[in-house]
């Protein structure tokens, strides 16, 4: 009776107007590349300290859920994704794009988002107990694992083995730059202050995908995409689809809803994850990256489904998993709520409407996406000579507003020029995204776990192994290679 | 269809410029205005007054937002703009454990537009065991708003009730209690409390606060090397502290006892300060001091301090310059000893 009066507050002109607007603004700076729902979010945090709690967390946890999405809509028109995990969105939906479907593909964007989101936030409603215990049980061996998964998977994307195997490898070199966290020694920097906290991956992402490709595009005047009448499509016939799929759907929103319940794993890993697995069960594997919807719905589905699950350790135990999460802690703090689980006895106020709320930013969202897609697909009789420049001055500024450094927008520019020439040899760009951000997960957990193994008088092998859970995540990570060597010598 | 584009793309242009205006425009902005302000002050400065505040400041915090830190900066910005009506806009300038953001307040230009926080004595640890562009007298040291004690915690189901099962495991097992932490002070605290309770302990570094808190609430290590304010959301998912560093027990926490009280003489903590860089006018100081002095003994600001679990304490300029100046005193043996294990 309680949660249901909660529930009935939620739905209140104010709350909703809220949502409305929070998912809104996600969408724009997830869609406009360099933007990401982080940045959205800290930059209206000031705004919600004047706000109740419950609504000033909707606005930012509307701003997440739409952030999430909004990269896909540069990403499948422009080929230009507004955030790293739109990335495989861009893989997919881009040559969609160019056979003239890009309503086609904007519409399985949305409606999987949609579906990712909405399961994402029920497991939040219904499982934040005993799923926020699920996530304590992975230390530091549990988490090399995982991302070994993460780096295993690349050779499921597509590309020639040996420049997908050198991508990485530059991936994980990049991620290698600045002080190294365990040992405390300086790697690379070169005595510079800023090589020594590192390459973050947001400037990587901005040069390697946006400035590479509108570096290509100078000189083109108009969008060779003009030249193919978009095809319509029903709504409905895109969700009977996805539903249709539903075991792509469940299987993906699963794996976004537990690599998102993870502290510092990210979402980079979810959606490359589930896409790769994507591929390597689809029987049209061969159509991947020339457009296959079914990519598109396991990218989009995983990381709508982060945004609910990652906030399952920080309602549950006050742990905040991501940089949005922690700002999201930050709001709370400010008001004086206490994470954790006494949250729920103590402001049940706050704790539910801010869950029911989030199911009611997936509705925003969906609406929004929906209505938006005939307008969002004008963007393709923008003459490319347009979007070059505004594309590189919203990159830039993206580099730049980050961690207001110029030193990152440097890195974009060179980067840009990097992964112009990859492009030209055919070097795929996503294992090195993967490679950058996988890189530190997988060194300092490592390095934890020798150091603890040490401390416990044990050999590296005997601890790292020394629970079920990390015994199987070891045989997943073996299968999952040998499947993939398989996959790869059938294909070639 | 031609004009939906460009309304679109207008549109978004429009918000993006709004939403991200609170920096750039400033800076921009602030330039133009810095030529004008510089000749302003020169002809002020012959009546011997001087105009401050005239535009926008900003604070400089080189922690990501959503900590603590941040938390302090973002309480202040609101606070002070109130009392100085201006508009205060808190840029985060993250990076190298706070290095890259103290260094660049530390290069600003000392007119009172720019200020800075951050978590003293991040920064001397820092100008200690790194080669940094600033050293402790780069900076005016305009306020200090709370007094945070490091704490050690066990997580659930620890053995560890108090600190002498600790010391009697630990002396029996040389090295194999693992501490985590992250961030420079966390392992400093770790350095100091294993030196003065006369134990072998093993710190195991974490890249951040939330990954430190899943690793001991999973009992992946067995203590947590934290400030007073993860207090309540450990003792929520089952764990418990084992001591503050606290000079005296803490208003809020009545029942955690002090290493000084079982014996071990440790105090160490985290104090927000707000500071210039150096050369600020005198005239510009003495606005802010008066300004910081009437926030600082407001009990409104002591309020919002607390509702964030952040223990209250205001030293204005003089105190907080002598405080620092002794804690300085106290930090630096124990730097100098465990500095090879700073590696850089």
């Amino acid at each position: 009776m309680d949660a249901f009066q909660i529930f009935l507050n939620t739905l209140s002109p104010s709350v909703l107007i809220i949502i409305f607007i929070g998912v809104l603004i996600g969408i724009i700076v997830g869609a406009i590349p360099g933007l990401n729902g982080a940045i959205g979010i800290s930059l209206l945090l000031p705004m919600t300290f004047a706000l109740e709690p419950q609504i000033g967390l909707l606005l930012l946890g509307g701003i997440y859920m739409g952030g999430m999405y909004g990269g896909s809509i540069t990403a499948i028109l422009l080929n230009v994704p507004g955030d790293v995990v739109a990335a495989p969105a861009a893989m997919e939906g881009y040559p969609l794009t160019k056979q003239g479907r890009a309503k086609e593909a904007l519409y399985y964007s949305i409606f999987s988002s949609m579906f990712g989101g909405f399961i994402g936030v029920i497991i939040l409603i219904l499982f934040t107990p005993p799923l926020a215990s699920f996530a304590l049980k992975f230390g530091p061996a549990e988490m090399f694992f995982i991302a070994l998964s993460g780096l295993v998977i690349i050779g499921a994307l597509g590309g020639n083995l040996y420049k997908s195997a050198f991508a990485v490898l530059f991936g994980l070199f990049i991620s290698t730059i600045g002080v190294d966290l365990i040992a405390g020694s300086e790697r690379f920097t070169m005595g510079s202050a800023d090589l020594r906290s590192g390459i973050s991956v947001v400037p990587v992402v901005l040069g390697l995908f946006c400035l590479a490709e509108m570096f290509l595009n100078i000189g083109k005047k108009s969008n060779e995409v003009t030249t193919y009448k978009d095809q319509s499509i029903k709504r409905m016939t895109v969700i009977k689809d996805i539903v249709r799929q539903k075991f792509l759907v469940l299987k993906s929103s699963f794996i976004g809803t537990c690599i998102g319940l993870l502290p510092g794993v990210g979402t980079t890993l979810a959606v490359f994850m589930s896409y790769g697995e994507a591929k390597r069960v689809s029987k049209k594997r061969d159509q991947f990256e020339k457009g296959n919807t079914e990519g598109i719905i396991a990218a989009e589905s995983a990381n709508n489904a982060t945004v609910g699950s990652s906030m399952v350790p920080l309602l549950a135990l006050g742990v905040p998993g991501s940089p949005t999460t922690a700002i999201i802690a930050g709001a709370l703090i400010i008001h004086g709520i206490i994470l954790g689980p006494s949250l729920f006895v103590q402001r049940p106020d706050v704790a539910y409407t801010f869950l029911y709320g989030m199911l009611l930013t997936v509705v925003a969202m969906a609406i929004i996406g929906a209505v938006g897609i005939k307008y969002f697909s004008y963007i393709l009789k923008v003459k490319m000579e347009y979007i070059v420049p505004t594309v590189l001055v919203f990159a830039l500024f993206g580099a730049y507003s980050l961690r207001n450094s110029i030193f990152d927008v440097f890195i974009a520019i060179v980067l840009g020029i990097v992964g112009a020439i990859f492009k030209k040899i055919a070097v795929p760009l996503a294992p090195i995204i993967i490679g950058v951000v996988l890189g530190p997960l997988i060194e300092t957990n490592l390095a934890r776990s020798m150091v603890i193994a040490e401390a416990r008088q044990l050999s590296l092998p005997h601890y790292m192994l020394s629970n079920p859970l990390a015994i199987f995540l070891l045989v997943m990570v073996a299968v999952l290679f040998v499947v993939v060597i398989k996959m790869r010598t059938k294909t070639e | 269809m031609k004009r939906i584009v460009f309304l679109l793309v207008l549109a978004l242009m429009l918000v993006v410029v709004a939403a991200c205006g609170s920096d750039t425009n400033q800076e921009a902005s602030g330039n133009a205005d810095e030529n004008q302000q510089g000749s302003n002050v020169e002809e002020n400065n012959q009546d011997s007054t001087v105009e401050y505040p005239t535009k926008n400041i900003q604070i400089i915090v080189p922690y990501s937002a959503g900590g603590g830190g941040d938390t302090v900066a973002r309480i202040l910005a609101d606070a002070l703009s109130e009392e100085l009506g201006k508009q205060i806009n808190v840029i985060n300038r993250e990076g190298a454990g706070g290095e890259i953001g103290i260094a660049e307040m530390a290069r600003s230009e000392a007119d009172g537009y720019t200020l800075g926080v951050f978590g003293y004595p991040d920064n001397f640890v820092l100008e200690n065991t790194r080669d940094t562009d600033f050293s402790f007298d780069s900076f005016e040291y305009l306020a200090a708003f709370d007094d945070m004690p490091m704490g050690i915690f066990a997580g659930p189901g620890s053995d560890f009730e108090t600190i002498e099962d600790l010391i009697e495991f630990g002396e029996a097992n040389p090295g194999s209690i693992t501490l985590g932490e992250s961030g420079a002070l966390g392992l400093l605290h770790i350095l100091a409390f294993s030196d003065i309770i006369g134990v072998q302990t093993t710190p195991v570094t974490f890249s951040g606060g939330g990954e430190l808190m899943n690793s001991l609430l999973g009992n992946h290590v067995d203590l947590a090397s934290t400030s007073s304010m993860s207090h309540d959301s450990i003792v929520d998912a089952g764990g418990h502290p084992i001591g503050f560093a606290a000079p005296e027990r803490m208003a809020m926490f009545p029942d955690v006892p002090t290493f000084k009280e079982l014996g071990f003489d440790l105090e160490m903590g985290v104090s927000r300060v707000l500071v210039a860089p150096t050369g600020l006018p005198e005239e510009v100081k003495e606005v802010l001091t008066t300004a910081l002095d009437n926030i600082g003994n407001d009990p409104a600001l002591k309020e919002r301090f607390e509702a964030a679990a952040l223990p209250y304490r205001y030293l204005g300029n003089e105190d907080v310059t002598e405080f620092l100046n002794r804690s300085n005193s106290v930090l630096e043996p124990v730097i100098q000893q465990n500095i090879d294990r700073f590696k850089n």
